[in-house]
């Protein structure tokens, strides 16, 4: 990395060892930054990810102690209909989810990046901001909007638009928790992508005598796919793992993989069982990640 | 003329969907805010403005002791996340080998993870070696998740301060150490300021993470909210949570400010002039 162009009049002969010199000591320097951190995270995430592998394979012993073992009984309790089910629910929600964040990021992405004019900045920011302040105090509120004695049916009622209807527990009230909790996710990436594309490209197509919408499909949506597929998995990601939307917009009815962890972790106390559910969990977001990953990039060799 | 209009024609969907979506966004943070002053316990009739609801929350000894705890846990792993971040991002930027590129990746790992998957993971580890849950668990755990994003705003910053900078520090007789000190570092300012608070503000507020790393007693804020609302909706709990709101939206919004306020007042290579001038 060192730069060996001379700076200086050649006749300083002692110019180049000590660069040398001065290279090694800078790549210890760098090199030693590296370690603490690095240890950090092999310590605390590495090694526990491992642990959690480790303990999907243990039992526990009768009074309900975690211990490491050689069993897949874990694996073979989960291949079971009441589990299943409760997988194929987490599925659908999160894509549910990722469907339905597209369909509102899009659009407003789109508004702000091209038609946001100058407040485009103080408008993103107005997006982000309450998107990362408290994930939990945003799912309180909607709880609060739409609870029986809430804002929602309270209005119903005033209205004498019928007695009020169970908005909570539902599933559409965890997908919309979930869309609430994560839509930024989805935003923020097509916005950029949005940004960087050349609008001229637009122009172009409108000159060539497409319709907007033709132009929008055949312009403006290529050109954004990164984004969009980027925004899709980072939707998709946290709202498979996601148990709170569940537990206080939903019931056990709409319980999620999340739900289901989070029990054996904190309630039923079976944590190898737990640990299996989660690495259930690990490869099968894995596997979609992968498939997903080569679907998309073959498709943008393809453009 | 037409084809200009034709192209600054907004498109109606789009700005409808725009102005929806802000609505939805902000009308349940307002109306948990609005009902937080009511002076009855409803929370869908505004019957007078009190604020009883929070004189209850700071006369209220454990919720204050969790909010203290919260507090703590954001300041101390703010802090550690820094160091640690920052360390990792100027190694990672300046060793560009396969190694360098292997833990890159491994410490991005942590931002694609679901949180359940890392809170789970923290809880295995810390009783796996017979650390006893308390606040000191809930700060390895929300440092190691937050290391990531020190890195990645680090980074970005990091690349767009040429080498030859240091290279030029290095030829005026300072040692490796002494250029990172005395260049590197004060042009990193905003970014590692604007970092630092970003992940305050996350911590403060992180619930999953917190909820399986914490001991009982005292428990952070989140953690503690969400025992109590798991059952039930209550206006105390809106005095809490508009409090949390408000301060994670003060910091979000200075981390957001920052480094546009040290750009406007000078470039990077002004800040790093300054500095030798002195």
């Amino acid at each position: 990395m060192a730069v060996d162009v001379p700076t200086r009049a050649p006749e300083d002969t002692g110019e180049r060892p000590r660069r040398r010199q001065r290279s090694s000591q800078r790549t210890w320097l760098w090199g030693s930054l590296l370690a603490l951190p690095t240890a950090w995270m092999v310590t605390f995430f590495v090694s526990s990810m491992v642990i959690v592998v480790l303990l999907s394979f243990g039992n526990t012993t009768r009074d309900g102690f975690p211990v490491f073992g050689t069993t897949t009984e874990n694996f073979s309790a989960l291949w079971d209909e009441v589990y299943l089910r409760l997988f194929l629910r987490s599925l659908v929600y999160a894509l549910a989810t990722v469907a339905l964040s597209v369909l509102i990021a899009y659009p407003v992405a789109y508004a702000i990046a091209l038609h946001g004019g100058r407040y485009k900045n103080a408008l993103i920011a107005a997006i982000v901001v309450p998107f990362f302040a408290s994930y939990l105090i945003r799912m309180y509120a909607w709880k609060a909007l739409l609870s029986d004695d809430g804002l929602v049916n309270s209005g119903l009622r005033n209205t004498g638009l019928g007695d009020g209807i169970e908005l909570l527990n539902t599933p559409w009230a965890v997908i919309g928790g979930l869309v609430y909790g994560f839509v930024v996710f989805m935003i923020l990436p097509i916005y950029a992508s949005l940004e960087r594309m050349d609008l001229s490209l637009i122009e172009a197509g409108k000159d060539l005598y497409h319709s907007p919408f033709r132009t929008f499909l055949t312009v403006t949506l290529p050109a954004t796919r990164p984004g969009l597929y980027g925004g899709m998995l980072l939707v998709f990601l946290p709202a498979l793992g996601d148990f709170v939307s569940a537990q206080l917009l939903g019931g056990s009815s709409t319980f999620m993989i999340g739900n289901l962890i989070q029990q054996q972790f904190a309630e039923g106390q079976n944590w190898p069982l737990g640990s299996a559910m989660t690495v259930a969990m690990m490869v099968a977001l894995t596997v979609l990640m992968v498939a997903y990953l080569r679907a998309t990039s073959s498709r943008a060799r393809e453009q | 003329m037409a084809r200009a209009r034709r192209l600054e024609r907004k498109p109606a969907v789009a700005v409808a969907v725009t102005v929806v979506f802000f609505a939805w966004l902000y009308l349940p943070i307002l109306t948990v805010a609005l009902f937080s002053f009511n002076d009855q316990k409803s929370l869908s009739a505004f019957s007078g403005f009190s604020l009883r609801w929070y004189d209850d929350f700071f006369h209220n000894d454990a919720l204050l002791e969790s909010l203290a705890a919260s507090l703590g846990i954001a300041l101390v792993s703010a802090v550690g996340a820094l160091v640690l971040g920052t360390m990792l991002a100027l190694g990672l930027e300046r060793v560009r080998s396969r190694r360098g590129r292997v833990i890159g990746a491994i410490t991005l790992l942590p931002l694609v993870t679901p949180e359940i998957v890392t809170g789970v993971a923290a809880l295995l580890v810390f009783t796996g070696v017979g650390l006893k849950l308390s606040l000191g668990t809930v700060i390895l755990a929300e440092i190691t998740f937050s290391i990531a994003y020190v890195t990645v705003i680090v980074r970005g910053r990091l690349a767009n301060i040429p080498l030859e900078v240091e290279e030029a520090a290095r030829d005026l007789g300072c040692t490796p150490l002494q250029s990172l000190r005395l260049v590197t570092l004060p042009a990193l300012v905003p970014a590692l300021l604007a970092s630092g608070l970003l992940v305050f503000a996350l911590v403060f507020d992180d619930f999953v993470l917190a909820f399986f790393t914490t001991g009982v007693d005292p428990q952070p804020l989140p953690v503690r909210i969400y025992s109590s609302i798991r059952f039930g909706v209550s206006p105390a709990i809106n005095a809490v949570g508009t409090l949390m709101l408000a301060l994670s939206a003060l910091l979000i919004v200075a981390a957001l400010l920052l480094p546009r306020l040290f750009n406007r007042k000078s470039s990077s290579l002004d800040l790093i002039t300054g500095g030798e001038r002195r």
